[in-house]
């Protein structure tokens, strides 16, 4: 009778279901675990909503109580956080990225990560007065997303990327990194692997960058962020070409 | 002729003020999205009534109603960078947020049964031809015999799932799952 088993359902199928209401329990879970992961899946929905909008268009504009807005108001006080854009989930539900627990966790893990660096660097190294400023502004300041870029063979931390609420994006070397002649640092970022890494910066010599992410989507928690060497300039394909100095994924601070 | 050309002005004058209406409300989404409350409120008073609208026709009641709008709100407020405008418009994006909890409250909290009198008022027919005669999806749906196309508009207007379809319908629930699918099917296949 039907035309499809109900097990095979297909992506789009699924999206029609999840789009109209009618999935519930797991399966609704499952699909909104979707929307944060499939881009396949989120398109499809994204078409189901488009043509079935015309009936909530038929809705009658009813006025909400004049305590509604207030509620409202009440209940948004807090800034909204940055969102992941991999996700485009309008309609996400209790995955991961609603568990206040495992971002206060991963939370906590990157500011002790980030304070730690903090003590050993001014206590140990023979850190800078510029750098010592720059990590006392640091601690004070809050960044939503802290990343420590490490080198990969010595484990030496490079370099912090922090990520403000308004999106400002801030570089800052921990240690000076040797440029040799004729070459450059560049910075890049990279949060969808299907895009590849995005170049946000190209500099000569290591030193705190604002760096312009204007043109990308919001830093999300496990974005990564390197720093390669390449030839002046930067590289000429648009992509790292030279070896990789340094590099971490962000974490959300608390 | 003179009529007709009036009524393609007017509808020229719609089709631009709809399009003027969606930029804003994209625009407020962004500024949302940067933590711009007042952006927030100007969403609220523009899309708040028929956001109440489409919770009270899956939730029936106003309180709960406004219950989902609140809880869309905090959704938006918490989201809105999630909106993309290459992927849809902001105002089905804005209907679906507000859907998600009257679904998720109509499920926990109120379901239909055979004495609830407020189920038995709805009415498809009229619900379909209110959407306006330019509507592909009022095509399309008009194009669907109506047991079966009412079972889609009952599913998505009024959130009911496919038990509920199947009481008041009174066909098994085997059927009703055909026929959403089929209707969907053509659905898709009418409006590309």
């Amino acid at each position: 009778m039907s035309m499809r088993d109900d097990n095979t359902h297909s992506t789009d199928d699924l999206a029609a279901d999840y789009v109209m209401g009618l999935l519930e329990g797991a399966e609704l879970a499952a699909a909104e675990a979707r929307m944060t992961d499939d881009a396949e899946f989120a398109r499809a929905v994204s078409a189901w909503r488009e043509r079935l909008a015309d009936l909530d268009a038929t809705a009658d504009a009813l006025a909400p109580s004049a305590a509604l807005w207030d509620r409202i108001a009440d209940s948004t006080r807090v800034k909204p956080e940055i969102p992941l854009p991999g996700a485009r989930a309008a309609l996400r539900g209790a995955t991961l990225w609603d568990n206040i627990s495992f971002w206060r966790g991963a939370g906590i893990g990157g500011v002790f990560a980030a304070l730690m660096l903090v003590v050993v660097l001014i206590g140990a190294l023979a850190t800078s007065r510029q750098l010592r400023r720059e990590l006392i502004a640091l601690a004070q300041r809050k960044p939503i997303y802290v990343a420590v870029l490490v080198n990969d063979t010595t484990r030496e931390a490079g370099a912090i990327v922090n990520t403000f609420s308004d999106g400002r994006v801030e570089l800052i070397p921990l240690r000076p990194i040797d440029v040799p002649a004729g070459r450059t640092l560049q910075v890049w970022t990279l949060w969808d692997r299907s895009i590849g890494p995005k170049s946000i910066a190209v500099t000569s010599q290591s030193r705190t960058l604002q760096l312009d992410l204007e043109e990308l989507p919001e830093a999300v928690p496990d974005q990564q962020f390197e720093i390669t060497l390449e030839p002046e300039g930067g590289s000429p394909i648009g992509q790292p070409t030279g070896p990789t100095l340094f590099k971490g994924n962000a974490a959300r601070a608390l | 002729m003179t009529g007709n050309g009036t009524i393609t002005e007017t509808q020229r004058d719609e089709a631009g003020l709809a399009h003027a209406h969606e930029a804003q409300l994209s625009a407020a989404l962004a500024r949302c999205a940067a933590g711009d409350h007042a952006a927030l409120q100007m969403i609220y008073n523009s899309e708040a009534p028929k956001m109440i609208g489409i919770a009270r026709r899956i939730l029936f009641r106003q309180d709960l109603a406004e219950e989902a709008v609140h809880d869309a709100f905090v959704r938006i407020w918490s989201a809105a960078a999630s909106f993309d405008p290459h992927r849809g418009s902001a105002r089905g994006w804005l209907y679906a947020v507000v859907r998600k909890p009257a679904l998720s409250i109509h499920r926990n909290e109120h379901r239909y049964d055979a004495s609830d009198d407020s189920a038995l008022d709805i009415d498809c027919a009229a619900t379909v031809t209110r959407m306006p005669e330019t509507s592909a999806l009022r095509k399309c749906l008009e194009g669907i015999d109506r047991p079966r196309r009412d079972a889609v508009v009952l599913a998505y207007v009024h959130g009911m799932n496919y038990g509920e379809l199947a009481g008041r319908l009174k066909v098994p629930l085997g059927t009703v799952k055909s026929w959403v699918r089929r209707s969907l099917f053509s659905l898709q296949e009418c409006m590309g």
